[in-house]
């Protein structure tokens, strides 16, 4: 039993399941649902998709380079069995999946490492800008309560000073 | 009076036209012209002598997939946009392939083994 890849989406393509469409130079597309065939047929770019993996693998949105993914390829040449060998590796798969699974939370840690601070500029600038649809402007000079408190910056003597120069 | 007829269908009559029939079903797909475009001069075979084809198959455009009477329409045919649209295409990053879909979705280079001792 060999688990395939879409062509277009690249989740996991399970026996019985998907459909597969052959081209005259013997080239093989699998699908593993009708909205990826649809998509091919078509001539979507699945780079440009933006719920593909492929896209998310251009615009960094996943891990795309770890010793995890070594452990899972294709292997074109049958290997002799080894039952030492076996038992061994069917005990280091799950381990091997912890870890990635690891190593993919800890990027997606990094990526969204600059986001409370982006969110909370963007809700500032959004009060500013839109306060007055809640309430007047004329009635927020009565009532400040629903602006945030102003910053005061103190003027230093040097300021006043080159000014009183420059007025000379 | 006034009901639709049943045997005229819109999603039937747009496929019936020459060129959306060909441009959907009958066009080299992207990744076998680019793989054709990449290859070194020398492995290209010339163009086998077809009667069947216009101009017997010998003016070829392989960008376009498409064959031409003479010499001339095929250099006429080279200044129209969409063969331009379609060269700079071929020039941009390569096709998405399965090897692609494969590595997204986090598997590793494939194992093709040692390589067999040739006789």
């Amino acid at each position: 039993m060999r688990l395939e890849k879409c062509w277009f989406c690249s989740s996991t393509v399970y026996p019985g399941h998907g459909i597969q469409f052959v081209r005259n130079d013997a080239k093989i597309f699998r699908f593993c649902r009708s909205k990826c065939h649809k998509n091919f047929k078509m001539k979507r770019n699945p780079r440009k998709v933006k719920w593909t993996k492929a896209y998310r693998r251009v615009h960094g949105k996943d891990m795309t380079q770890d010793s995890t993914f070594e452990f899972e390829r294709k292997r074109n040449r049958p290997e002799r069995y080894d039952r030492n060998l076996a038992e061994n590796v069917l005990k280091a798969i799950p381990k091997i999946d912890k870890i990635r699974v690891t190593r993919e939370e800890r990027h997606h840690k990094n990526r969204m490492k600059g986001k409370k601070e982006k969110l909370l500029k963007e809700a500032v600038k959004e009060l500013e800008q839109g306060i007055s649809l809640v309430k007047a402007p004329s009635v927020l000079q009565q009532d400040p309560s629903l602006t945030l408190p102003k910053i005061k910056v103190k003027v230093s003597q040097q300021q006043s000073e080159e000014n009183h120069a420059m007025e000379e | 009076m006034g009901g639709k007829c049943p045997h005229r269908n819109v999603k039937k009559r747009r496929y019936s036209h020459k060129t959306a029939r060909r441009t959907k079903f009958e066009l080299k797909g992207d990744d076998m012209v680019y793989a054709q475009l990449n290859k070194p001069d020398q492995e290209r075979p010339p163009l086998p002598v077809d009667e069947d084809l216009p101009g017997m198959g010998q003016y070829y455009c392989l960008h376009c997939d498409r064959y031409f009477a003479n010499i001339t329409v095929r250099d006429e045919h080279f200044k129209t946009k969409r063969h331009k649209k379609r060269i700079k295409q071929m020039m941009g990053p390569a096709p998405h392939t399965q090897l692609d879909a494969d590595l997204a979705s986090g598997m590793g280079m494939p194992d093709n083994g040692p390589k067999l001792m040739s006789m």
